[in-house]
């Protein structure tokens, strides 16, 4: 076998159960760990950023291309590092003035469009399918009743300028039981996302687990407990 | 029997981690192989768009995610590019995650591999520019000035894959997998709704609740939901690979979960009983 998929494997498996190790208690390997995960995707994006955009979008066609319309946004990005100087700062509000000018102008109409439009044309559905002069009541119709029925009670639920007695009462309470079922299934996601996870990660350790591998889980996984019991002892005899 | 409620209420939790480490390993390392994956019908709307094209229509893919996502969405990646790849289409993919590069290429390289594709003209990797929104914009205005060279360095627009392929509008399916944001809902709001190419998704479990609203209104045209997904998709394909070996696993973690649930919330009762509320 590749000796680099060797030691990857012997890395994976190791920052695996370093991680994992933080469900007995907090401790330096999952620290080691937990540092050396931030510190790694940290330099990976810096990486990254540099070799494939900054590089080949802005100083090659710069200053090897000669593209002076690049000074400009050159220009946007310095300003903002006078932020390090509280008493020079101010021209970093013209790099955030553009930002958000852009920002917004893009986002807004798009957010308009998408998320409000469309999920309100989405809602007006019809309830009963009409075929010719046959009407006739399916599935689909109690579906859109439902999700009907759902966005009107939960908007009610949210509507505070009237007290909600009576019939208001009774409908944002509808508008629970729609926000409850939502958070359950929500949760409920949540829960096989998590589990996924952690099958993902025993899957790896399983494979590490082979004779192939030189049973990269076992051993490290005997070395992590040995070395917990190490610092147990010692911290015993130190305390007595 | 109050007593024993109490005690097993306040069970050290490191107890209940060993449970649910009983309940991932014993299914990995002895599969019950539980019947039938039933097919939902929105993993199938993406898996009958792409059974609908035809040899050498385009798909665009979008690996939006990094190695925390990989058991459900590098899955879905691999069955995609399966299927795309056994319909003969052309297929360009990317990714707006700049920690996922290295794993879509390799999900990328490894499927092409199987179905001996020749890159450049079969299928091309653009790699990952900074930027999301922007660069969605960019896409779907031209394609080649968005990326000028591709992930490997190849000029675009010497690349045969991209004949005929200027912008977003040129394609015929666009596939996002997704495990947050810029994700689905990006693509939609500056891809799909701008430059009009049918769009369908894929995504952690995490996030699947909040899109189903784009699915029930058709600002998506399917959507496979984490690893279960996954697995209804290599049930479709008939190649049945990591995401159903996970469904044993998940089955019986959920079962485990409801029963606890369950007998705490009968233990809290117990200890409950009597008790008046002030």
């Amino acid at each position: 076998m590749d000796l680099s998929i060797l030691l990857g494997a012997w890395v994976a498996a190791g920052l695996t159960l370093f991680i994992f190790s933080f469900l007995y208690k907090d401790n330096f390997f999952f620290k080691l760990g937990e540092h050396l995960y931030i510190g790694v995707s940290v330099g990976y994006s810096i990486t990254l950023l540099i070799f494939k955009f900054m590089r080949p979008k802005w100083f090659t066609p710069l200053f090897g291309e000669h593209q002076w319309i690049l000074l400009i946004p050159t220009l946007l990005g310095i300003l903002i590092l006078t932020r390090f100087i509280p008493r020079l700062s101010w021209p970093s509000r013209l790099t955030f003035a553009f930002i958000f000018g852009f920002g917004a102008g893009l986002t807004i109409p798009r957010s308009i469009s998408g998320y409000i439009l469309q999920q309100i044309q989405g809602t007006v559905i019809p309830m009963i399918t009409k075929e010719g002069t046959q009407i006739s009541y399916t599935f689909r119709d109690f579906s859109n009743l439902l999700v009907f029925i759902g966005v009107l009670t939960v908007l009610i639920y949210f509507f505070f300028s009237v007290e909600h007695k009576g019939a208001i009462n009774i409908l944002s309470r509808i508008g629970i039981l729609f926000l409850m079922i939502s958070f359950g299934a929500s949760f409920g996601y949540t829960a096989m996302a998590r589990m996924s996870l952690l099958f993902g990660r025993c899957y790896d350790l399983t494979l590490f687990s082979s004779k192939r591998y030189y049973y990269a889980t076992p051993i490290l996984l005997c070395l992590i407990i040995l070395c917990f019991l190490i610092h147990h002892v010692l911290s015993k005899k130190h305390s007595v | 029997m109050r007593k024993i409620a109490n005690i097993l209420l306040n069970l050290d939790r490191r107890i209940i981690f060993l449970l649910i480490a009983a309940a991932v390993l014993v299914p990995l390392l002895r599969p019950f192989n539980l019947p039938g994956i039933s097919i939902s019908q929105p993993v199938k709307g993406v898996y009958d768009k792409i059974e609908s094209l035809a040899p050498g229509d385009v798909l665009f893919i979008s690996m939006d995610f990094d190695p925390t996502a990989k058991p459900e969405l590098y899955p879905m990646g691999i069955s995609i590019l399966r299927h795309a790849f056994s319909k003969d289409l052309r297929v360009i993919c990317m990714t707006l995650w700049a920690p996922g590069v290295g794993m879509a290429e390799e999900v990328m390289s490894k499927v092409a591999r199987e179905y001996h594709k020749e890159y450049g003209k079969d299928y091309a990797f653009l790699g990952w520019m900074p930027g999301q929104l922007t660069v969605i914009i960019g896409l779907g205005q031209d394609l080649k000035k968005t990326f000028p060279k591709d992930f490997y360095g190849n000029k675009t627009d010497r690349l045969q894959i991209f004949e005929n392929i200027n912008s977003l509008r040129d394609i015929d399916y666009m596939v996002d997998l997704a495990a947050g944001d810029p994700g689905i809902e990006t693509w939609y709001l500056y891809g799909k709704e701008k430059y009009g190419f049918e769009l369908g998704g894929g995504c952690t479990a995490v996030i699947a609740p909040g899109l189903y609203p784009f699915l029930q209104t058709g600002q998506i045209n399917g959507l496979i939901g984490g690893m279960r997904g996954a697995a209804e998709y290599e049930t479709l394909l008939n190649r049945k690979d990591k995401a159903t070996v996970g469904m044993d696993v998940l089955s019986t973690t959920h079962f485990l979960i409801i029963g606890l649930v369950i007998l705490s919330n009968i233990f809290y009762l117990i200890t409950r009983k009597g008790k008046t509320v002030r």
